[in-house]
Order: structure tokens, then C-alpha cells, then sequence
């Protein structure tokens, strides 16, 4: 799975992926989060519109990068989440922390 | 109908949960009457099974697994046989953990998504098995 980040505004980083997010490509997402914060990007979007399919351990990257980015006074929120991964994040009640937006640029208005 | 039974053997390394989802659309297309959010739910909690597995035999010497899945008129059922030590995972009754929790939601996942999950030690392999009856259509 690649990861691409497209730079917005002054803090803002749009990370989209295609694939699968799981044991295997949750930890390169950490990563590329992390190099979004350390070049000044701590407000951070996930277009998870290409992910097909996202497991516990890919749930689990993105809640650590989640905290990664409110450790560095910013956010993270997920945009257009596929029918599966819906499912996983409101099974786990983490809908409630990562509610979905339907497109990058109502997730980075406000 | 008939009830298909498919069957991988998969070692990790070097596989991982990829050889589980491909092996998968074999089944999906050989049942094309399995619903959408059988096959979605399924899948999800198989993949949970495979990952646990494929995790607590990393730093060993690695893992070998043989899956059977068969599809009838009664629903779906996994039957995932590996070569690792014995108790490596805790099965029943995992409560999901917190939202914030970076780990911990695999059996959790499981238990919500199919009927039934079991565990017996056979042979010197642990044999893990999901079922999940079809959903009303």
C-alpha cells in the first residue's frame, strides 16, 4: 500500500492511501503522519476513499496517529470511509472520535 | 445447493493476510449467492483470525496454516489449523477497549462479527473455527 500527502494550506496535510490498511501498511501511515507533523503539518486528513478494507491493526495506526497529531496541537479526521471499514470503526466505537467527512475539504474547513 | 469447501495452506513468513483475502475471492466467486454483508463481515473476522495468528508466532520461527472455508445453505464457516506454540491468544469474551486503545479489538471484532468462535488444541495445532449463519435476505 502507498501513501501519497498532498500539502494544503500552511498546516494541513491530505494522506490518501489505496489498498488495505493493516498489520502490514498500518505502520508506513504512522509514518508518513509523522512526517506530515514533523514538516509543520500536525492538521492532518486520511482520504480513505481507496481503502477497501481496514483491519484492527490498521484501525490501531490510525488511532496512533491520531494522538500523534493532538500531541502536536493538531488533528486528524478520516474522509469518505468505505462500507467495510464504516463497519469497523463503529464496532469498535470509534466512530465516535474519527466521525467520517465526506470530502478533504469539509474535513479541513474548521 | 451444494456446500463448497476450498482450502489454502499459507506459511508466514513470507505470506501474510494478503494470501487470506485472495484466497477469499476464490470463495466469493465460486458463491456468488453469499450477500454482501456476509461476505463483509466474514471476511473482516477472518482476516482478524489470520492476523492474530500470523502476530503471536512472529519471533518463533514462523507459522503455517491450513484454511478451509465452506459456504452452504446454513451460512459460512472458517476452519484455520496452525503449527504454533499452543495458548498464544486469549480467546473468550474480549470486551472492546477504550476508543483511544491502540490494540486489543481482534477478538473483540470477531465475537461481534460471526455466530461462533471456537478453539481446540488437535494434533499439536491449534485449530480455530468461525461460523456465521446467512443472514435474512
Amino acid at each position: 500500500m502507498e501513501f501519497r500527502t498532498d500539502p494544503v494550506g500552511t498546516d494541513i496535510a491530505v494522506i490518501s492511501g489505496e489498498g488495505r490498511l493493516n498489520m502490514v501498511s498500518g505502520p508506513l501511515l504512522r509514518d508518513v503522519v509523522k512526517r506530515a507533523i514533523d514538516d509543520g503539518r500536525p492538521r492532518v486528513v486520511v482520504d480513505l476513499s481507496r481503502v477497501a478494507f481496514m483491519d484492527s491493526s490498521g484501525l490501531g495506526a490510525l488511532i496512533g496517529a491520531l494522538k500523534s497529531t493532538r500531541e502536536a496541537q493538531g488533528d486528524l479526521r478520516i474522509v469518505a470511509p468505505s462500507t467495510q471499514v464504516s463497519m469497523v470503526l463503529k464496532l469498535s466505537n470509534v466512530d465516535t472520535i474519527l466521525p467520517p467527512y465526506t470530502t478533504a475539504e469539509e474535513a479541513y474547513r474548521d | 445447493m451444494t456446500e463448497e469447501r476450498k482450502n489454502l495452506v499459507f506459511s508466514s513468513p513470507p505470506d501474510d493476510v494478503d494470501a487470506v483475502h485472495a484466497f477469499l475471492e476464490t470463495v466469493w466467486e465460486a458463491n456468488p449467492e453469499v450477500g454482501e454483508f456476509d461476505r463483509m463481515a466474514f471476511e473482516t473476522a477472518l482476516i482478524e483470525l489470520a492476523s492474530n495468528v500470523i502476530q503471536h508466532a512472529s519471533g518463533d520461527s514462523g507459522v503455517t496454516c491450513v484454511l478451509t472455508v465452506s459456504a452452504g445453505d446454513d451460512g459460512l464457516t472458517a476452519s484455520l489449523a496452525d503449527t504454533a506454540d499452543a495458548g498464544g491468544i486469549v480467546l473468550m469474551n474480549r470486551e472492546m477497549p477504550e476508543e483511544l486503545a491502540e490494540s486489543g479489538r481482534g477478538i473483540a471484532l470477531i465475537q461481534a462479527l460471526v455466530d461462533d468462535l471456537r478453539y481446540e488444541r488437535r494434533d499439536e495445532r491449534n485449530v480455530w473455527t468461525i461460523t456465521r449463519g446467512r443472514s435474512a435476505d
